[in-house]
């Protein structure tokens, strides 16, 4: 599009010119250029430049166009010719008017041939009184309407207001003249006797006028009339010179095309433009002309693509939707036709057509005409489009003369050489794909490559071209086209040839003979790349030719001169193939073990396969197997080859295999069993096979899993029969490369030697005991771990939480008993770590045969089951750090229980009951606490049963209390701690009786700590001491808080422990009231059947403050056998609260007469207590 | 006339590919073909652009170079077929007529119980099958 002249490329500005006052010109430019549309100004300082601006040139028309036509409208043929006077000179004398006049009248001269416009500018002062006389003359004078003279004036205040009339004059007189020039020129057109050059010349005028006054439609209009009278003209190409003539044609119609696109474009029709153009090339595309300037043809189809792609990619920066716009209604256009890559490329394809007439025309030429007489200089543009003739110099003077055919060709084949073709075609090609890749159109994009690479190659650029090859190949192998890749890898090939790159080259030969092309596909064509045609002949050609040259045998061609580069004496060549080469189908090497775990030492069997894809057999020399331990490594020799003298000298310290054969043939796996041994435990993994092929090249294969391998990218889509790597099938789908090897058998036992549940709270010993069998230990190192039964996970709680008993059920304390036999020696290495649930002690080193033990003092704080684990980790060999390390391990699964279960609960003494309010009435809030009497004695039962399945024997059980204050609060009186040998059976309980006096009124009494101190009983003293250091283990147990309060009223009963039928006896219920108010007590006996007494059987009584009143009854008892007494019950009406004794302290029991037994002392004594 | 139909898998691989011309542009047919594939994904891709031939086989015309006219069908399969022919003036029915009597050649080849799914084509048959489809190209509508 650059080449196009401006004025071609933008719309046209209307022009205008001042003349006279020139000091004001410049402010008018300014604000004409700004207007809208802008209007461009000629500014004339005196009048006589008019007139030479204005002559008129004729001459008879000799083409379509002139070539300075547009730029003559555009620069210098004004529209509007504004004529300044200053105000002076109209109202200056008369002299000064007739000068104003004169300079009217040539004005009006010079302007009338060409119909230009008047205008009338009268530049005024600042306070200058304008007579209507004067300007009235001056308007008549210049025959101008009224409306055409304006006054200016320059003044800041009046300037604004001056230049909008002046523009919008400017602009209204513009337009009346490029409508009459149309109009004029539109009625020759409508005369119709005009010649087709004419018509065209006619069209495109009125077109450009229709333009310059902004009326788009009438522009295309006309332009597209220009367009098809051109288009008439080429079937009567009767002129003498018809090459001139054609190009001459197709360029006005270039142009004509150019406008019309351009203005499609700005009017947003998208579809049309698209539409016009492929009209346009289709009408034009078969004028090829003479043959040999075809190459014109083709530059300027070219140029239609390029200017067109340029215009919609500027288009479609202005055009927001061009994306929506397509395939509206239209369905011929397909989306592609409005993506400008797709006319880059086309006009990369015209030009490389170009370039091949060009060529042809050239070499022609420089046969034809030896004898080049310089015709084709000094030969220029002429001043019609499209037109060429020869500028003729005499001297000073210079005449133009037309050429012929014949001079004409040889001048364009002359301007043709002068170009570079080749990279115009690349740039192209890499806008090309630049915007493919922007719209990710992968494949056309890598077409265009394919292009641009080859035309590096053409060049000579090999660097560049291979890339570019590369990136192309790269798709091709993805997606599988086989033809297009063998293409691009023969000019790969050709490419690393002529850079002289070995390695390439033999790698690229070796994936173009490997390529499935086969004799069903194959492209017989004589237009293929360098690498000759895709066939199977190709292919066996070419590994013939590459196998020659690594085993020395042939030396390439082309490698003329370039000795250093032969494969010889220390130049290996050495290619590595890894999982995502496409080497793999030249050779694919699958690794499998038989086994997936082997056993140290033990030997396994691995299955080498190999597979090649090139069409003729290859014989490999020898194979060298590589594992990641690299003592594994063994080489198969070919027992068909002799050894060579370089494997000798070198590997003589691998194992060594022989092969009856190493052959591979097409598509055929080469299988190769052989023994493994590993002696390192660990992964043992085949990492890559080596194949040695003559003296100096090898091919370094990584090895595959046949379970895991990857189809050949290429090879997959084939029609193949199915083979396997390994001969049996199973193995082929599940085996794998890397195997792993068991580390050796421990010869070392562990035993764990506790049993039974550990009991809450005393110290555990679990006694470990390593005994060597068949190993030595070195490096001994045992951990110990603590889990968590349930799946609660280790208890090791984080390290920052302080110890406490909740985080920590289960705690390991340390590790007793351990037995270095020699300090000083294991001093250094010795370790010992212990956290809370892990631990970490280091081993001595031991003999085979010898053994050590050490105990482990767990501490249980809850009763929990926990897993223990023990691993002894040693090394049988050496002490050194990296030696292999030999792991045992044992579990132990032990129970944590409780010992004893304490328990409490209080009594009153027998047969007293005290009233405690806080029993009647419930407060909410001390309802928890069991109520005691202030200053009663209360009896306190402590039992201890032993809940596990051990005998336990007690030591001792007392009430502890925390600090003084509980001593004066209460007392707590007991007999004797220590309980000598009490010996506690499973689910025995043990009782011990306590007195409980509160002294203190309390909501909240602590009582204090029972503190138990047992042991395990054994029969045998010694075996207690093997499982448990300290025998005496405290349980504690908190006695719960107690409310104490004042009793208001307490009642005793009193009755002799027993009775005898028939006698009668005193039964007295005494009531106490403690307080200072008197007290009113309803009671009432219920009658028994069993018994006749005497007394009052219901009443109120009142018991003065701290005064005791008695009941008293005589009692005869009729039945014997434990009886209920009567029982009574009383109500206090001051707290309204009813209390009865309870059913077991009104019990008696009557014996049929009086017993005879030696009883008698304890007999009196309560009865002593009655009286 | 028809110069070249092909058949490509899911992997944009060719199944099938074989020109009619005695001309040697076989590899620029090729070309073209991979070219189409562009269009192809695209359409598939983004299927409110193509608006009416949501869930049609027939793709229509995929790609316009100078002296081609490429055509394109999917099946349910998504295995496509690619049709590039000479002729400028093509009538949507003769295509569409084409490709059906292709696809039904396509899943005879394919219903084979000897031939593994997505793999290549190499049946004789086939090929014979095709390039009678290929020759009777267009004379129905002009009989």
């Amino acid at each position: 599009m650059e080449e196009y002249p401006e004025e071609l490329r933008s719309p046209p500005v209307a022009l205008v010119a001042l003349v006279g006052c020139s000091e004001h010109h410049g402010a008018m430019t300014t604000h004409l250029l700004s207007h809208q549309p802008p209007i461009n100004t000629l500014a004339l300082p005196d009048f006589s430049k008019l007139t030479h601006l204005l002559q008129r040139s004729s001459s008879s028309p000799g083409g379509f166009l002139k070539r300075d036509w547009l730029v003559k409208h555009r620069t210098k043929i004004p529209a509007v010719v504004a004529a300044l006077f200053s105000w002076d000179h109209v109202s200056g004398d008369p002299a000064q008017w007739v000068q104003v006049c004169s300079d009217l009248d040539d004005i009006k001269a010079a302007i009338r041939p060409k119909n230009t416009k008047l205008l009338l500018l009268v530049v005024v002062g600042k306070s200058e009184d304008i007579s209507e006389d004067r300007l009235l003359a001056l308007r008549k004078r210049a025959e101008v309407d009224s409306k055409y003279l304006l006054l200016y004036n320059p003044d800041p205040s009046q300037l604004d207001n001056s230049l909008q009339r002046l523009s919008a004059s400017f602009a209204e007189l513009g337009a009346t003249f490029y409508k009459e020039e149309g109009r004029r020129i539109k009625a020759r057109i409508e005369k119709n006797f005009s010649t087709p050059d004419l018509q065209v010349r006619y069209c495109f005028k009125v077109a450009v006028y229709a333009e310059f006054r902004g009326d788009w439609a009438e522009a295309l209009r006309f332009y597209e009339d220009a367009y098809y009278a051109l288009r008439e003209m080429i079937a009567t190409l009767t002129r003498l010179s018809p090459i001139q003539r054609l190009f001459e044609i197709k360029t006005v119609a270039e142009h004509l095309h150019f406008k019309i696109c351009t203005l499609l474009l700005h009017g947003g029709k998208l579809n049309e433009a698209v539409t016009w153009f492929c009209q346009h090339i289709g009408s034009y595309k078969s004028l090829v002309g003479a043959p040999e300037v075809i190459f014109l043809h083709w530059e300027w189809l070219s140029r239609q693509f390029l200017v067109f792609a340029e215009l919609l990619d500027s288009s479609s920066t202005t055009l927001p939707s061009t994306s929506s716009q397509p395939l509206g209604t239209d369905q011929l256009l397909s989306e592609w036709e409005f993506h400008p890559a797709y006319y880059y490329q086309s006009a990369a394809q015209y030009m490389m057509e170009k370039r091949s007439a060009l060529d042809l025309a050239v070499s022609n030429s420089e046969t034809f005409n030896e004898n080049d007489d310089g015709s084709a200089e000094s030969v220029i543009p002429s001043v019609y489009i499209g037109q060429f003739a020869r500028l003729l110099e005499q001297g000073d003077d210079s005449a133009i003369q037309s050429i012929t055919d014949d001079e004409y060709t040889r001048y364009v084949i002359a301007e043709g050489k002068r170009f570079q073709d080749n990279f115009e075609i690349i740039a192209l090609l890499k806008k090309c794909t630049e915007m493919y890749s922007n719209h990710k159109v992968q494949r056309m994009g890598s077409l265009c490559a394919f292009q641009i690479a080859r035309e590096y190659f053409s060049l000579g650029d090999f660097s560049n071209g291979k890339q570019f090859f590369d990136g192309v190949a790269n798709l091709y192998r993805e997606e599988g086209w086989i033809t297009l890749l063998w293409e691009v890898l023969g000019y790969l090939r050709e490419c690393s040839r002529k850079q002289g790159a070995i390695k390439e080259f033999v790698e690229v030969s070796l994936e173009m003979a490997a390529l499935p092309v086969s004799m069903v596909d194959g492209i017989q064509s004589s237009k293929c790349g360098p690498g000759g045609p895709a066939s199977l002949e190709q292919r066996e050609l070419i590994h013939r030719e590459i196998f020659a040259f690594i085993s020395g045998e042939a030396r390439l061609e082309f490698l003329n001169g370039l000795d250093d580069l032969k494969v010889t004496g220390d130049n290996t060549l050495h290619l590595e193939i890894d999982l995502v080469s496409p080497l793999r189908s030249v050779l694919l090497a699958s690794v499998a073990f038989h086994e997936q775990i082997i056993k140290s030492g033990v030997s396994s069997l691995i299955t080498i396969s190999l597979l090649s894809h090139l069409p003729l057999p290859i014989e490999i020399d020898q194979l060298e197997v590589q594992f990641n331990q690299a003592q594994c490594n063994f080489i198969i020799m070919n027992a068909q080859k002799s050894p060579l003298e370089a494997v000798q000298s070198e590997q003589h310290d691998h194992r060594m295999e022989s092969a009856p054969s190493l052959t591979l043939t097409t598509n055929k796996w080469l299988r190769l069993t052989y023994d493994i041994k590993s002696e390192q435990s660990g992964k043992l993994e085949c990492t890559s096979i080596i194949a040695k092929i003559g003296p100096h090249f090898t091919i370094c294969c990584r090895a595959e899993s046949p379970a895991s391998m990857d189809d050949l990218p290429v090879w997959k889509f084939e029609n193949l029969v199915e083979t396997f790597p390994t001969k049996d099938p199973a193995l082929s789908f599940s085996g794998q490369k890397a195997a792993q090897v068991e580390e050796p058998e421990p010869q070392v036992d562990v035993t764990l030697g506790a049993s039974g549940p550990a009991l809450v709270g005393e110290r555990f010993l679990v006694p470990v005991t390593i005994a060597s069998r068949g190993h030595a230990i070195y490096a001994g190192e045992m951990k110990i771990n603590l889990v968590d039964v349930r799946g609660g996970g280790l208890f090791s709680p984080r390290e920052s939480e302080p110890l406490s008993l909740d985080t920590h059920h289960v705690e390991l304390l340390g590790i007793v008993g351990a037995e270095w036999e020699d300090e000083s020696r294991k001093g250094s290495d010795k370790i010992m770590k212990i956290q809370q649930s892990f631990g970490l002690v280091s081993v001595p080193f031991l003999k085979i045969g010898e053994s050590w033990s050490c105990k482990l003092e767990i501490m249980w704080h809850r009763p929990k089951p926990i897993m223990l684990f023990v691993s002894l980790g040693y090394s049988p060999i050496s002490c050194e750090l990296n030696a292999q390390k030999v792991n045992v391990h044992q579990t132990l699964q032990i129970e944590g229980k409780d010992a004893v279960l304490i328990d409490q609960h209080f009594m009153l003494p027998f047969r007293k009951d005290s009233l405690l309010l806080s029993k009647v009435k419930p407060a909410p809030d001390s309802s928890q606490f069991s109520p005691l009497p202030l200053h009663e004695s209360t009896v306190l039962v402590v039992s201890a049963k032993n809940c596990c399945e051990v005998t336990l024997q007690l030591l001792s059980m007392a009430i502890k209390v925390d600090d003084g204050a509980t001593e004066k609060s209460c007392s707590i009186q007991h007999g004797n701690e220590d309980l000598g040998t009490a010996v506690l059976v499973p689910g025995e309980e043990f009782k011990k009786v306590f007195n409980v006096i509160p002294n203190l009124d309390s909501s909240k009494l602590r009582l204090g700590v029972v503190h138990l101190k047992w042991k395990r009983h054994c029969g045998i003293e010694d075996r207690s001491g093997l499982t448990v250091t300290d025998s005496k283990v405290v349980t504690k147990h908190e006695l719960p808080d107690v409310h104490v309060e004042l009793s208001p009223i307490i009642v005793n009963l009193e009755c002799p422990p027993y009775a005898i039928v028939g006698d009668s006896f005193m039964y007295h219920v005494k009531i106490r009231n403690q307080t200072e108010l008197l007290q009113e007590v309803k009671f009432s006996l219920a009658d028994s059947q069993t018994f006749v007494l005497s007394g009052s059987h219901s009443d109120t009584v009142f018991v003065l403050p701290k005064s005791e009143h008695v009941l008293r009854y005589k009692v005869v008892p009729l039945v014997s056998g434990l009886q209920q007494l009567p029982r009574i019950s009383l109500t206090s009406v001051r707290y309204s609260a009813r209390f009865q004794l309870s059913v077991a302290a009104s019990n008696v029991f009557v014996f049929p007469s009086k017993p005879h037994c030696n009883t008698e002392k304890r007999v009196e004594e309560p009865a002593a207590a009655a009286d | 006339m028809i110069v070249c139909v092909a058949v490509v898998g899911h992997q944009n691989n060719p199944l099938y590919i074989q020109s009619f011309t005695d001309a040697d542009d076989a590899l620029k047919l090729h070309h073209i073909v991979h070219c189409s594939l562009d269009v192809v994904d695209e359409r598939v891709n983004n299927p409110k652009k193509s608006g009416p031939t949501l869930n049609e086989t027939f793709l229509g015309l995929l790609y316009p170079t100078e002296n081609y006219k490429v055509y394109g069908y999917l099946t349910n399969t998504k295995v496509k077929f690619i049709l590039v022919t000479t002729d400028l003036d093509v009538r949507d029915a003769d295509v569409r007529n084409f490709f059906r009597r292709f696809h039904a050649a396509y899943v005879d080849a394919v219903s084979n119980p000897f031939h593994v799914p997505g793999k290549k084509i190499t049946s004789r048959t086939f090929a014979d099958r095709v390039s009678t489809i290929v020759q009777s190209f267009g004379l129905s509508s002009a009989a």
